[in-house]
């Protein structure tokens, strides 16, 4: 995935004016089981930031129209970004999630993906330290099809008739995609894997995934009652049972946090944080709780005076992990714990549980330090020994607790005192600060709060029930609160208990019937099997397939230098592109053998397309002699690769009709008849023994090269450019037909093809006329030309009478230069490279030294009177038998 | 790129003559599924499942191999590499009970010394045509010291198990060795000691 340098010039040109692309990242969206490339870009407009999806046509897009708008998803207290650190992974995985919206993005690890997640952590934070109301997203709702302001967490695209084809295509895409995610079965549509979409690899971040997309499948939900209290007790030591206010109910609850305010206002506690209240109070609470239940303690915190205790019931206490504590001070320097706030988290099964108790800035007008306090509790309180770390609102469930301080204003004290009497609470709420910051959503956005229903619990004559009778005459209040935010919660009860009087505050309770979802260890584990299931499916699928529509190759006769092809049809079956090569087996340098051409080796197929490979057998030089001797047969396998998948088997075979060419001077001397004439096999036998069959006198050399030397001396001397222009190629093919098969009419083909006949015959033999071992000797007796003749009549014997035979033929048509032209140097140059033929081992590269040396070798034999030479009189030209 | 659904990786090999049901067995495994039409399988083909074994999630990568007598040259150059190897038989076919013998010479000659290996007798569900009784298939298999099970594709019996108790084979011995055996790991640090950017205290 490379980024196109334009990449943001090209997101910003789609967007509106206003909005800016702070950061632009490509990432792939894991959806359902495949992966598909996106585009991610944050967008920021008047301070309010937004995180765009868009699909783009192509990767990397080229202009704005190429790009669709898949999905809008504003940061707000909702928005989440995880980054998926518990893997030791190639890739990076970001989780971003909106309320239920829960999206995996893969990114490449590097310094882009970095920049790209601390934006978004940035603007988040950002968001965190935001005052006033929160952002309303208006700009945002152009991008919603429904623009429900509420209901606008993630926007979906709407189709917009003046958009392009593109965008209809991505959208149509992003929709199959989506169906995919609710399919049982696995169908990943071709065309989208076409598009861009690779098959997810299997992977922990992805299972986690669905797994928690899944969780409704193997968990089911129990209720647990919780009981949630706070008291603000003005520094003063238990005076009284607290069981009227912990145990006031008939059932036991499961679960205790209770939370205390001012526990000691002492300036040893305010300095060192060291107060013997903690454990008074402790023991208070010990001795008050309900007696139908057992509790154990799970967490303690105290900053201050703020104290929150969380107890469990004893049943419940396995099933209670990873609890953790922290403080937060917003209290002089914005840091001191005399005010500021204590919490605990919990995971109770596989509900995570925050129980915050704070206690916010007090004085009547001072409501926007205490919405201060709170946005500050909320983005400074982390609980950091977890990675990635987790803030409140990374809570299933949240409880918030505390003496909020928050006042009953712009209402004459009598008034209040007068709605109190007559308990005509719903009017006097009005003027409740908190209930007014709430609804302005400048504070406890997204929690809820029961119905008061309790006379104001601050502020009391201390020991009595009467309203404060000093010269400050505090107007009463609702100081002390809970409120909770979170899925399944139910609010059963809501309440002060002014019996107890020890302080200027009355205890207040909330009852909660709160459902946490709990693991079905078989159905979990029956789900991850099948997640685990589907993914081996999956990546089965994806694994690369092809068929063919022929393993078998057969040709049915192959003849030396008669090329025949056949087709193989390789079609991509599979859902994922097939990169396929022919490969080589275990021991061979080549994917075939020598004879067999395989034209493409190595190519790519897209799903659904074909390609043919054409497979060409082609017997030459290089092969004739093996084939004709038997060391080698028209059988071959091949194994077709594909990469990352199977291998094929593809058996190529077919019948070489054996010839004079490709065959070795020894062997033919001891055929008295044409090669096809005698039995199969016997061929093999001769090349092997070298061995006349029954006895038969040998020939000093083979008739072949007789009988095309005899052709062209009896009718070819005067020639022009003999063995310098080449023949027919099916002339020459039908030669080696007149040579091999026999026959009573007279030799076919021009002089021309004749004496290429004759060349390609002697170049093809086994082994040259100067054996391979011999031929350096020969190239440093160039120069001498005793030296040269020495040589030759040390030769074998056929391969010395097939070399003066030869040179005698060149000396006749030398003799004839004045006709056809040709000179000693020329024709010494052509059969220099023939009678000096070299090893096919890659080592011996040709070069014009040697080529010069090899024509001098045999220009000495072309000038010189070979008379002196002892030969057969068979040898000599002319008529013969 | 690497996968990590897994904590370790088996690479298992299927072999044994053309039509004992090689192909069959890994399909019933990896799909649960049976057809009784017979495609011989030209080449190597392979298919993966994760299984979870004491604990551990262990992904197989099954082999299937060509049982035709032509490919046999090529299909040896695959053993090598073969943590486990399935030798099949057909209990309804004698002959391809006795090649279990050349069988287990190839995997001597090409496969790793310390690989697992499982005869299998396949085809168990047929009664009226069985050529090799079950007590033939425990002799050689106690013969030459190896695990042995009868099994059917077509009936599931045995199939699940027969992988798994040779890839418990495999896990026991690997278990106590390095984890260097494991499948490699790339160790990258997706950004962790920037994390605390998040808190802002």
């Amino acid at each position: 995935m490379s980024t196109s340098q334009d990449l943001p010039g090209i997101i910003q040109a789609k967007l509106s004016s206003g909005e800016a692309a702070i950061t632009v990242h490509e990432a792939s969206l894991m959806q359902g089981w495949v992966r598909a490339s996106r585009i991610l870009a944050l967008v920021e407009h008047e301070n309010e930031c937004a995180l765009f999806i868009f699909i783009s046509s192509r990767m990397p897009p080229e202009v704005f129209t190429d790009l669709a708008i898949e999905r809008v998803i504003p940061v707000d207290a909702d928005f989440k970004c995880e980054i998926d650190a518990g893997e030791q992974s190639v890739d990076v995985y970001v989780n971003i999630s909106s309320r239920k919206l829960k999206l995996l993005f893969e990114m490449i690890p590097g310094l882009k993906t970095n920049n790209f997640v601390s934006e978004i952590m940035r603007s988040m934070e950002a968001l965190s330290k935001r005052r006033g109301p929160p952002p309303e997203f208006q700009w945002l709702h152009k991008y919603s099809g429904s623009s429900n302001r509420n209901s606008a967490d993630c926007v979906a695209s709407s189709l917009d008739t003046s958009d392009d084809d593109a965008f209809k295509a991505s959208k149509t895409e992003a929709e199959k995609m989506l169906d995919i995610l609710d399919s049982p079965d696995i169908v990943v549509p071709r065309q989208s894997i076409a598009q861009g979409a690779t098959p997810i690899a299997a992977r922990e971040s992805v299972i986690r995934h669905q797994m928690s997309m899944k969780e409704d499948d193997y968990t089911f939900t129990q209720t647990l009652r919780m009981f949630i209290g706070t008291w603000n007790v003005n520094g003063l030591p238990p005076s009284s049972s607290l069981t009227p206010w912990l145990a006031s109910d008939l059932e036991p609850p499961d679960i205790y946090a209770i939370g205390f305010q001012e526990l000691d206002l002492s300036k040893e506690a305010f300095l060192f944080n060291d107060t013997p209240r903690e454990e008074e109070w402790r023991k208070a609470v010990m001795a008050g709780l309900h007696p139908g239940g057992k509790y154990r303690q799970v967490a303690l915190v105290r900053l201050v005076g703020m104290m929150l205790i969380l107890l469990v019931e004893e049943k419940h206490v396995k099933h209670v992990r990873n609890a953790a504590f922290e403080t937060v001070g917003t209290g002089i320097m914005g840091k001191m714990g005399n005010k500021g706030g204590v919490a605990i988290r919990v995971e109770i099964h596989n509900t995570s549980i925050c129980f915050v108790n704070s206690h916010l800035a007090a004085h009547v007008e001072e409501y926007e330090r205490r919405n201060q306090d709170y946005h500050d509790i909320c983005s400074r309180l982390s609980f950091s020994k977890f990675a990635p770390v987790k803030c409140i609102k990374d809570h299933d469930q949240i409880y918030w607790l505390g003496d909020l301080n928050y006042r009953i204003t712009e209402v004459e004290i009598n008034t209040v005192r007068d709605l109190i009497n007559q308990n005509y609470f719903p009017a006097l709420i009005q003027y409740d600060q908190l209930h007014r910051q709430r609804s302005q959503n400048n504070v406890f956005e997204g929690y809820h709060e029961g119905a008061i229903t309790f006379k104001p619990t601050y502020k009391y004559d201390p020991g009595t029930d009467d309203w404060d009778s000093s010269e400050k005459n505090r107007a009463p209040a609702w100081c002390d609160r809970v409120l909770w935010r979170g899925d399944g919660i139910e609010q059963k009860e809501y309440r002060s208990h002014p019996i107890l009087k020890t302080s200027d505050h009355k205890p207040v309770s909330a009852l909660f019937d709160s459902q946490v979802r709990v693991i079905d260890v078989v159905k979990y584990r029956k789900v991850h099997e099948e997640v685990m299931k589907k993914l081996d499916k999956l990546e089965n699928e994806f694994l690369p397939q092809v068929t063919v529509d022929n393993t078998e190759i057969i040709f049915d006769i192959v003849r030396y230098l008669e090329p025949q092809s056949q087709e193989l049809i390789i079609a991509n079956t599979g859902q994922v592109p097939v990169q396929f090569e022919f490969i080589k087996k275990l021991d061979d340098s080549k994917c075939c053998k020598e004879w067999l051409n395989i034209d493409p080796p190595v190519s790519f197929i897209m799903p659904g397309e074909k390609c043919d490979v054409k497979l060409e057998v082609f017997v030459d030089k290089k092969s004739a002699f093996k084939l004709n001797s038997g060391v080698d047969k028209l059988y071959d396998i091949l194994v077709l690769h594909l990469e990352g998948g199977k291998d094929i088997f593809i058996t190529v075979t077919g019948n070489y009709e054996r010839s004079c060419f490709g065959s070795s001077l020894e062997a033919l001397v001891h055929v008295s008849v044409p090669v096809r004439e005698i039995p199969i096999g016997k061929l093999v036998e001769l090349e092997t023994t070298k061995e006349a069959p029954g006895g038969m006198e040998p020939y000093p050399i083979p008739k072949e090269i007789w009988f095309l030397v005899d052709h062209l001396y009896r009718h070819g001397l005067k020639k022009q450019n003999l063995f310098l222009l080449p023949g027919l190629h099916s002339e020459l093919l039908a030669i080696r037909n007149w040579l091999d098969n026999g026959s009573s009419e007279p030799l076919p083909g021009s002089l021309h093809s004749i004496a290429e006949a004759l060349l390609l015959l002697l170049d093809s033999t086994s082994e040259p006329i100067v054996p391979f071992n011999l031929q350096s000797v020969c190239l440093g007796a160039s120069s001498n030309y005793l030296q040269c003749k020495q040589i030759v009549v040390q030769l074998p014997e056929y391969r010395k009478n097939v070399f003066l035979y030869l040179c005698f033929f060149l000396q006749e048509l030398l003799s004839h230069a004045n006709e056809n032209g040709l000179d000693a140097k020329t024709l010494a140059t052509v059969f220099g490279g023939i009678f000096l033929r070299d090893s096919p081992r890659p080592s011996a590269r040709a070069n014009s030294t040697v080529d010069r040396k090899k024509a001098n070798f045999v220009y000495h034999f072309l000038v010189n009177d070979l008379s002196d030479y002892v030969v057969s009189k068979a040898l000599h030209l002319g008529p013969s038998s | 790129m690497a996968k990590k659904t897994y904590d370790l990786l088996f690479k298992l090999l299927l072999i044994g003559d053309s039509g004992v049901g090689k192909t069959s067995i890994l399909f019933r495994f990896s799909d649960d599924a049976f057809t009784s039409t017979f495609i011989s399988t030209i080449g190597i083909d392979f298919k993966i499942k994760t299984v979870e074994l004491r604990g551990k999630k262990i992904k197989l990568q099954i082999w299937d191999t060509a049982g035709q007598e032509r490919f046999h040259t090529i299909t040896t150059s695959y053993y090598r590499g073969a943590m486990g190897i399935m030798l099949v038989y057909d209990v309804t076919d004698e002959r391809s009970f006795e090649n279990i013998v050349k069988w287990l010479r190839n995997i001597d000659e090409h496969a790793n010394e310390d690989v697992e290996k499982m005869i299998l007798g396949n085809k168990c569900d047929i009664d009226g045509k069985r050529a090799v009784n079950k007590d033939r298939g425990e002799a050689i298999a106690r013969e030459y010291g190896v695990p042995f099970l009868e099994t059917s594709a077509k009936a599931n019996t045995n199939i699940d198990k027969a992988f798994n108790d040779l890839a418990t084979a495999i896990l026991d011995k690997y278990a106590g060795k390095e984890p260097g055996d494991a499948p490699d790991r790339v160790m990258v640090d997706p950004r962790r000691g920037d994390t605390s950017r998040r808190s802002c205290c």
